[in-house]
C-alpha cells in the first residue's frame, strides 16, 4: 500500500529554517530546570558523598602517614577529587533517568519528530547533569575548604575540576542514556548504577593507587576514572598543572565521546525498530 | 453496629487454634520464593557482598601497616565485615517484600489470619536468618581462597551467630520502618539506617586507628561490639569471652529495642 | 459504628444487623464507605467510635476469635503473582491452623469447586482477572468460615465470570454461610442479596429486602426524551402525572402515579401540545430508583454520565 500526503505548501522556501543552537539551548534549559525542580532526587546524591568523606576522613586519617601516600594536609583533602566524581556520578544517573522517563512517557518521540539533530537532543538532555556536576564541585570545594581541606591550585585548579566534572557528567549520563534508550526503562537505568559504582571503587577515588597491590591495582591503573581523578587531585594537593589538566580532559572527553556514540547507536537502533 | 447473629452450623468444622511454628515455616518458604523465582534478584544478593569484600580489601590493602591495626592480612579484616554486611541485605530484603505486600494488599491476607501477630514478625525474621547464611557460602570460601585465614570452628560459629543476629536486627529495623510508612519508598530510610550503623562502627578500621568524631560514635555504636564478636576467629587473639560478652549484650539490647520498634509498628497497622 | 481519617469522616454512622444464613448486600457508590466498613468488620481497622460484633465476638476486643470465623475476599484480590494457586492455598491453610495433609485435601476440593484444578500448579501471575477472583474466593473458604465477606467481588469481571461467581456465592449461602457482600452494581445486589443496605456519604440511607425497598419507592419511572426546544413545556405537562425524579441532562423522568394505566393519557397530553417524543421508557422501580429516592442522585452509570437533579 502507498500513502501519499500532499503538502499544504509547495515552496520549500516557506519552511522555517531550523535554528539548531536555539533548539539546543531551549532543550538544555528544560533539562536543567527539570533536574533542579526535583530536589528530592539529587539532594541525597549530593549529601551521601559528604557522609562517606566525613567517615573516611576520620577512619583513614592515619593513612596519610603511610609510605607512598601523596603529600597532603589531611585525608579529607586527598578525598576531595573522589568525592566530586562520586557526586557527579549520582547526578548523572538522575539525568539519565529523566531521559528514560522521556522515552517512557512519549516525550522523546515528540523531540525525535522535530527537525533538531539527534546529538542535540541527547546532549541537551544531559545539560542538567553537567550543570549539577559544576554546582556540586563548587559546593564540595567550599565545604572541604571550611573543614581545612583547600584546593592548592586556587581558582585555575577549581576551573579545571569544574570542567572535568561537567565532561564526566555528560560521559556518565551518556552511558545512562544508552541504557535508557536500549531498555526504555527508568528502572533499568537505576539498576545500572552499581556498575558505575564498581568502576568508581576500583579507581583512585578513595585510596591512592600507589598503595594498592596485585591485580586490583592493575585494574585501577587502567580505569579511565583514575586518570580524571588524578588530574583533579593534582590541582587539589599540588597546585595548578596544565599538563595534568590536559591529560585528564583528554581521557574525560574520550570517555564522554564513546558513551555518547554508544547512546547514539542505541538511538539509531530504536528509530530503526520504530520505522 | 451489631452484626451478631451468626452461629456455627453443625456440619462446619470448629475453629482451630493456630500453632505458631508451621506458620513461620510457611512464611519463610513464601519469602524465599521471591529469591528463587526471580533470577535477577539473586545476582545482587550473592554478588554485592563479594564485590564489597574485594573492593575494600583491594582499595585499603595498605591500611594494615598503620600502627595499631590488629592484623597484617587485610582479608582477615574485611571478609567477616563483608559477611555481616551481606547478612544486613537480608533485612533490607524482607523490608522490601513486606512493603510490597502492604502496597498491593497481600498483607491484609496475613493480618486477617487468626495466627498470632508474632508470626508476622517471626516469619520474616526466619527469612533473614536463612539469607544471612548466603554470604557464608559465597564470601567466606572466596575470601579464604584470596588469602583470609580459616577462623576455626569456634570463630566460624561466632561469625554465623553474629550474622544471624545482625540480619534479625536489620530485619526488625526494616519491619518497624515499613509498618509505619507502608510503602516501598520507605526502603531508602531503611538502607540509610543500616549503612549508617555500619559506617559509624569499626567496619573499616579498628577504634585504635580512628580519629576525631568517628571514634566517639563508633565507641558507643552497639554494632561495633557485634563486629568485634564476628571477627574474633580471624584475628590474632582468637575467640575470647572478653570480646564475646559485649557482643552478646549489644545483641540483646539491639534485638530488644528493634523488636519493640517492629511490634509497635505492627500494632499501628490496625489503627 | 464510625470511622474518621483525620478530618475525613469515611463512615459517619453505620448501624445494621445481619442474620445467620443471610446474604446482605451493601450497596453504594465509590467512596461511600463500603470498604471502610468491611475493613472494620473484618478486624483490619479499628472503629473510631461504636462497636461491632461478628459471629458473636467483638471486632475490637476479640479480633482473634472473629478472624477464626470469617473468610474475606477483599476488593483487589491481592495475590502474590510468584506463587502458584496450590502454594497459596497451602499458605492460607497453615495461617488458619489446618495441617498439611488436611490442607492439601481441602485445597484440592476448593480448586475443583472454583474450576481451577488444572491451573493449580501455575503461577498466579499468569491467571486472568476472573481466575484470580475465583482463587481469592477459594482462599477465603479454606477454613470453612461462618461469615464470608466479599468486597466488590465482581468489579472488573466480564459478564460470564460474574455469573459464575454469583452461582458460587448462592451455593455457599445454601450450604449455610452468611455472606456480607459489598457492591456498586445494582443488578448484583438485586440478584444475590436477601436484604440490602444502601450507604452514601458514610451513612446507611435505606435498608430492607430489595422487593420492599422498591415497593416503597412506589410508582414506576417514566423517562422521556424530547427536542431541546420542547423540554420546558414537556416538563410542565409531565408534572401533572407525577413528581420529577433525577435524570441526566436533557431528559425528563417522573414517578408515574398509577403506573402503566396512565401511559396513554401522557401520550395524548404531549400530542395535544405538539411535543415530539423521541424516546419513552417506563421502568418498574429499581434499586437505582431507591438510591435516587434516598440521595437525589443516580447510582447506575454515575461514573460515565453526570446525573442531574430533576
Amino acid at each position: 500500500m502507498t500513502v501519499g500526503i500532499e503538502p499544504h505548501r509547495t515552496a520549500s522556501a516557506d519552511l522555517h529554517p531550523v535554528r539548531h543552537l536555539d533548539a539546543f539551548v531551549v532543550m538544555a534549559r528544560r533539562s536543567v530546570i527539570g533536574f533542579f525542580r526535583q530536589p528530592a532526587s539529587w539532594i541525597f546524591g549530593a549529601a551521601f558523598p559528604l557522609l562517606i568523606a566525613a567517615v573516611s576522613a576520620s577512619a583513614f586519617a592515619r593513612a596519610t602517614s603511610l609510605q607512598d601516600f601523596p603529600d597532603s594536609r589531611s585525608f579529607l583533602q586527598f578525598l576531595l577529587a573522589g568525592t566530586i566524581l562520586q557526586g557527579t556520578l549520582f547526578g548523572s544517573i538522575n539525568a539519565s533517568t529523566d531521559l528514560a522517563l522521556d522515552i517512557e512517557n512519549g516525550f522523546m518521540d515528540r523531540l525525535l519528530a522535530s527537525p533538531v539533530s539527534r546529538v542535540s537532543i541527547l546532549v541537551s538532555r544531559l545539560a542538567g547533569a553537567a550543570t549539577y556536576g559544576a554546582g556540586v564541585t563548587l559546593f564540595y570545594v567550599v565545604v572541604f575548604r571550611l573543614f581545612g581541606a583547600p584546593v592548592e591550585g586556587g581558582i585555575p585548579g577549581i576551573v579545571v575540576m569544574v570542567v572535568l566534572a561537567m565532561v564526566m557528567a555528560i560521559g556518565v549520563g551518556g552511558y545512562g542514556a544508552a541504557v535508557g534508550l536500549r531498555t526504555g526503562s527508568a528502572e533499568a537505568v537505576g539498576n545500572s548504577f552499581p556498575l558505575l559504582f564498581i568502576l568508581l571503587f576500583i579507581s583512585s577515588a578513595f585510596f591512592p593507587v600507589e598503595l594498592m597491590s596485585g591485580a586490583y591495582r592493575r585494574v585501577a591503573e587502567l580505569n579511565p576514572i583514575t586518570y580524571v581523578i588524578d588530574a583533579c587531585r593534582h590541582q587539589v594537593l599540588e597546585g595548578f598543572s596544565l599538563g595534568e589538566a590536559v591529560v585528564g580532559l583528554l581521557v574525560a572527553v574520550a570517555f564522554a565521546a564513546s558513551t555518547i556514540a554508544f547512546a547514539l547507536l542505541q538511538l539509531r537502533r530504536k528509530l530503526a525498530d520504530v520505522s | 453496629m451489631t452484626a451478631t447473629p451468626v452461629t456455627t452450623s453443625t456440619e462446619r468444622a470448629a475453629p482451630r487454634s493456630v500453632p505458631l511454628f508451621p506458620v513461620i515455616v510457611e512464611l519463610v518458604q513464601r519469602n524465599m520464593l521471591a529469591i528463587t523465582r526471580v533470577p535477577a534478584a539473586v545476582g545482587p544478593i550473592l554478588v554485592m557482598p563479594i564485590f564489597f569484600m574485594i573492593a575494600f580489601a583491594g582499595s585499603y590493602s595498605a591500611i594494615t601497616a598503620i600502627p595499631g591495626f590488629p592484623t597484617d592480612n587485610i582479608y582477615n579484616w574485611f571478609v567477616p565485615y563483608a559477611c555481616i554486611q551481606g547478612a544486613a541485605f537480608g533485612g533490607i530484603g524482607i523490608g522490601f517484600g513486606t512493603a510490597r505486600d502492604l502496597e498491593n494488599g497481600f498483607y491484609d491476607r496475613l493480618l486477617l489470619a487468626p495466627a498470632g501477630r508474632r508470626a508476622l514478625v517471626l516469619g520474616p525474621l526466619g527469612t533473614s536468618l536463612v539469607r544471612s547464611t548466603f554470604p557464608l557460602v559465597t564470601v567466606l570460601p572466596l575470601g579464604i581462597v584470596l588469602g583470609a585465614d580459616w577462623p576455626g570452628f569456634t570463630g566460624l560459629a561466632m561469625l554465623i551467630l553474629t550474622g544471624g543476629i545482625f540480619a534479625c536486627c536489620t530485619g526488625l529495623w526494616a519491619l518497624g520502618v515499613v509498618y509505619r510508612l507502608r510503602n516501598q519508598r520507605s526502603l531508602g530510610l531503611v538502607q540509610v539506617g543500616i549503612f549508617a550503623t555500619l559506617f559509624l562502627s569499626i567496619g573499616q578500621v579498628p577504634l585504635a586507628v580512628m580519629e576525631g568524631w568517628l571514634h566517639g560514635a563508633a565507641r558507643f555504636n552497639p554494632t561495633t561490639n557485634l563486629l568485634r564478636m564476628a571477627r574474633q576467629g580471624f584475628l590474632d587473639d582468637g575467640v575470647t569471652w572478653t570480646l564475646t560478652w559485649p557482643g552478646l549484650v549489644a545483641s540483646a539490647a539491639m534485638l530488644a529495642g528493634l523488636g519493640l520498634f517492629a511490634l509497635t509498628g505492627l500494632r499501628r497497622l490496625d489503627d | 459504628m464510625q470511622r474518621h481519617f483525620g478530618e475525613v469522616e469515611a463512615v459517619r454512622r453505620v448501624d445494621l444487623e445481619v442474620s445467620q444464613g443471610e446474604i446482605y448486600g451493601f450497596l453504594g457508590p465509590n467512596g461511600a464507605g463500603k470498604s471502610t466498613t468491611v475493613r472494620m468488620l473484618t478486624t483490619l481497622l479499628k472503629p473510631t467510635a461504636g462497636r461491632a460484633t461478628v459471629a458473636g465476638f467483638d471486632v475490637a476486643t476479640s479480633a482473634h476469635q472473629v478472624r477464626r470465623r470469617i473468610g474475606v475476599a477483599l476488593q483487589d484480590a491481592a495475590i502474590d503473582p510468584l506463587m502458584t494457586g496450590n502454594e497459596l492455598l497451602r499458605l492460607q491453610a497453615t495461617l488458619h491452623g489446618i495441617g498439611r495433609r488436611a490442607g492439601r485435601v481441602r485445597g484440592a476440593e476448593l480448586l475443583e469447586r472454583v474450576g481451577l484444578t488444572e491451573a493449580g500448579d501455575r503461577r498466579v501471575g499468569t491467571y486472568s482477572g476472573g481466575m484470580r477472583r475465583r482463587l481469592d474466593l477459594a482462599l477465603s473458604l479454606i477454613h470453612e468460615p461462618e461469615v464470608l465477606f466479599l468486597d466488590e467481588p465482581t468489579t472488573g469481571l466480564d459478564p460470564s465470570s460474574r455469573q459464575n461467581l454469583w452461582s458460587e456465592v448462592r451455593r455457599l449461602n445454601a450450604e449455610g454461610t452468611t455472606v456480607f457482600l459489598t457492591t456498586q452494581y445494582l443488578e448484583e445486589a438485586d440478584e444475590l442479596a436477601h436484604r440490602v443496605g444502601i450507604i452514601d456519604g458514610g451513612l446507611i440511607v435505606r435498608e430492607g429486602t430489595p422487593i420492599a425497598l422498591k415497593e416503597a419507592v412506589g410508582s414506576p419511572t417514566l423517562r422521556l426524551d424530547v427536542l431541546a426546544t420542547d423540554l420546558d413545556e414537556a416538563r410542565t405537562v409531565m408534572a401533572a402525572f407525577g413528581e420529577a425524579r433525577p435524570a441526566r441532562e436533557g431528559r425528563i423522568a417522573i414517578g408515574l402515579e398509577n403506573g402503566a394505566n396512565r401511559l396513554a393519557e401522557v401520550v395524548r397530553a404531549l400530542d395535544e401540545r405538539n411535543i415530539e417524543v423521541l424516546t419513552m421508557e417506563l421502568d418498574a422501580p429499581s434499586l437505582d430508583d431507591v438510591f435516587a429516592d434516598a440521595t437525589g442522585r443516580r447510582l447506575e452509570g454515575a461514573d460515565e454520565q453526570g446525573e442531574a437533579g430533576p
